[in-house]
């Protein structure tokens, strides 16, 4: 057993609201400079819909992720070999029209235009090329709310039965948030032919070296989950840092802490980083519970030695105790990770939503008052959606998460209404008294200090003599790694 | 005068340049050493210009240096007359590839509006230069037949003559003067390597290919 510490974000999809503020945190922090305009490290996305970029979930086009061959794992796009023979032109790589192409509108010209009979407009220009644009052609959430369903929507690779969003009485939507997921077998680090992607031992935080970086492009297409950027300006890549200097000293991350839906969580996990690869091999419909195996228990006396013995701060442990991140992931196995078959072992984590369950149900007032479960089938999201989406094609899982979700909203709604709350209900979906007050509380209430515990990084006990005595010149650029 | 100026002035200015500014650059300013792609901005024509020049310009390069390393060795290689034919027509062809490529490097950055904010002076000097490289190299390849074996009479104990900074003109003073125009080309592409996105040429990714597919790194380890 290799115990190491990841800090993982959890998404609860069911209080998703879309309003972006967490993308335009994040891009006012990070992306608001020159080639990297059309960047969107946190981006929000409307379910069913291709996204952003286009497509980026059908591997067929990007080639992004790993594949099983036998018993070992590969990447999708390129071998070693054909990696370095398609340096001069990598064939996987997105283009710019396939994200948008980055405009802004000349606001000068509001207040600078020359007298005239007609109103001044700001009209807009790229960013890139800097000339006129006519017809703005795309955005980073050009399908928002279902927008253009029938060209957009409809070619959502998840959803099977397209009709579903033809008609009003079926359609449904849902918001996707998404970042780096910061995986445990990072596609984007194994491309990278000068190893310039790596992931930080300490936190798990997977960076882009600028420094090392010589704007091969590999990662761009290999990450599945296209969260690796070409800045056109630098020929660099770049990614989402997890907001790396603001978690290092104990501060939640932009997009988390800007949340206004709440429906983020940042905790520390343990897991086993000699058993990540043979996770990864498993089916499709098994790595849901490959990646709940991975995650370890950190109050396991064993686990908190293996830990200590790789350094792991007490502080680091303490947190994994009390991380809302296990509670939700592994204690209440309600968070799932998103398209784990690109089995990159993805380390943000999804609560999937229950939205519109109760309306199709028949009468909404006479289910509540019941307290029942509504069948699964009826649910207007459809389950095979979520399971395309979720667990890698696992149905059962879903069906199993729902449940949980279900049951507790019904028991937790009995009670606030003071009406008689039946822990039968509770039971049938595996949960119990005591556990569902707390996850009722981290679903609703939890503040601030219970969403988010973020232990610092413990700088004090990371060798400080050592790095005094060898930053001085500051060209001590060996790239340290391996393990 | 041209003479001294090609083959003893621009040769120590090239070597002076690349032997300094290439480790003062890659000291000081690492975060600008790569090959500054535009494959994001501009595929299409892309793919018909990088890919033959590479794949033409390399092997031809690196036949012009094993030529260096190895005069006799080669020498003796291109004896037969066979040989000698099939590595010409080899070499002519690979640089016709390069002369194509390059020519569809320089149109797209000339064509393309979406490249204009990336494409600054230095871009325009490398693409010409080694457009007038490649275009000399098959001229020559073509009009002065049999080049790669006197080359090895020719400019090879000249390079080792500069090489061993007692430099001897007398190998190259005859040569016409399109192949001067092409050693001029060299030593100018040598020289400004190191201020260019040329710098990308030294450095080989070949560590990854023994490498495990996962990076860590540790801040106290
Ligand atoms: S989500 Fe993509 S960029 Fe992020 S670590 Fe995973 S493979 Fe790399
Ligand atoms: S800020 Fe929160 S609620 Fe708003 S879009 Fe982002 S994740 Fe959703």
């Amino acid at each position: 057993m290799d115990v190491r510490a990841q800090i993982v974000m959890v998404f609860n999809l069911d209080k998703c609201i879309g309003c972006h503020t967490c993308s335009i945190s994040c891009k006012n922090i990070w992306t608001d400079r020159k080639g990297a305009e059309y960047m969107w490290w946190n981006n929000v996305e409307t379910k069913p819909g291709i996204g952003y970029p286009k497509n980026w979930e059908n591997q067929e086009r990007f080639k992004g992720g790993w594949v099983k061959d036998g018993n070992q794992l590969k990447l999708r796009a390129l071998g070693k070999g054909p990696t370095l023979a398609n340096m001069f032109f990598q064939p996987n790589m997105p283009k710019i029209d396939d994200y948008y192409e980055p405009f802004d509108f000349d606001y000068g010209n509001l207040a600078g235009a020359k007298e005239g009979n007609d109103q001044p407009v700001a009209e807009a220009f790229s960013q890139v090329s800097g000339k006129k644009i006519d017809e703005i052609q795309g955005g980073p959430n050009w399908d928002d709310d279902l927008s253009g369903s029938r060209i957009y929507a409809a070619n959502d690779p998840n959803l099977k039965d397209k009709k579903v969003i033809e008609s009003y009485s079926s359609m449904f939507m849902q918001y996707l948030p998404r970042i780096c997921n910061h995986c445990l077998n990072p596609a984007c680090a194994a491309s990278c032919p000068s190893r310039a992607i790596y992931k930080r031992g300490e936190d798990g935080v997977v960076l882009v070296d600028q420094e090392v970086c010589k704007g091969w492009r590999f990662c761009t297409s290999a990450c599945p989950y296209k969260k690796v950027y070409f800045n056109w300006n630098s020929g660099k890549a770049e990614k989402c840092i997890f907001c790396y200097p603001r978690v290092e000293s104990g501060q939640c991350n932009a997009c988390a802490h800007s949340c206004v839906g709440r429906i983020r969580y940042v905790g520390v996990l343990l897991y086993d980083a000699e058993a990540v690869e043979a996770a990864a091999l498993n089916e499709d419909r098994d790595l849901v519970d490959a990646h709940r195996a991975l995650i370890l228990d950190p109050q396991d006396p064993a686990v908190q030695e293996g830990a200590r013995k790789n350094g792991v701060p007490e502080q680091w442990l303490e947190s994994a105790v009390k991380s809302p991140v296990y509670a939700l992931v592994k204690e209440f196995a309600v968070a799932l990770p998103l398209h784990p078959e690109f089995r990159t072992v993805p380390m943000t984590y999804y609560i999937p939503s229950l939205s519109p369950v109760l309306s199709t149900w028949g009468d909404t007032h006479k289910l509540l008052e019941h307290g029942m479960i509504p069948a699964l089938e009826t649910l207007r999201v459809p389950v095979g959606y979520l399971a395309s989406l979720l667990s890698g094609g696992n149905e059962g899982i879903i069906e199993e998460v729902l449940k949980k979700l279900i049951a507790l909203r019904v028991f937790m709604r009995s009670e606030n209404l003071k009406l008689p709350a039946d822990p039968a209900v509770l039971a049938e979906a595996g949960l119990d008294l005591e556990g569902t007050k707390r996850l009722y509380r981290l679903c609703t209430t939890a503040s601030y200090q219970e969403r988010f515990i973020i232990p610092p990084q413990q700088r004090e006990e990371q060798d400080p003599e050592l790095r005094k005595q060898q930053a001085g010149f500051g060209i001590l650029k060996k790239t340290r790694g391996g393990k | 005068m041209l003479n001294s100026l090609i083959f003893i002035a621009l040769p120590y200015m090239a070597l002076a340049l690349v032997l300094l500014v290439t480790p003062y650059r890659f000291l000081s300013n690492r975060l600008t050493w790569s090959a500054y792609s535009t494959q994001f901005l501009e595929r299409k024509m892309l793919f018909w210009g990088i890919n033959p020049w590479h794949y033409g310009i390399i092997p031809v390069l690196a036949a012009h240096i094993v030529g260096f390393a190895f005069p006799n060795q080669v020498k003796a290689f291109l004896g037969n007359q066979e040989t000698l034919l099939i590595v010409e027509s080899f070499g002519l062809g690979l640089g016709l590839f390069a002369v194509i490529g390059s020519l569809v490097l320089l149109l797209r950055r000339a064509n393309s509006g979406m490249l204009k904010r990336v494409t600054f002076t230095g871009d325009w000097l490398v693409l010409y230069l080694l457009l007038f490289q490649a275009a000399t190299g098959i001229y020559i390849s073509y009009f002065l037949r049999w080049g790669s074996a006197w080359y090895l009479h020719t400019a090879v104990p000249y390079l080792w003559s500069v090489v061993s900074f007692d430099p001897q003109l007398a190998y190259v003073t005859d040569l016409p003067l399109v192949v001067k125009l092409h050693a001029a080309g060299a030593f100018l592409i040598v020289a400004v390597l190191p201020f260019t996105k040329l710098v990308h040429m030294l450095y080989l990714p070949v560590d990854f290919l023994k490498d495990p597919p996962l990076l860590y790194r540790w801040r106290s380890k």
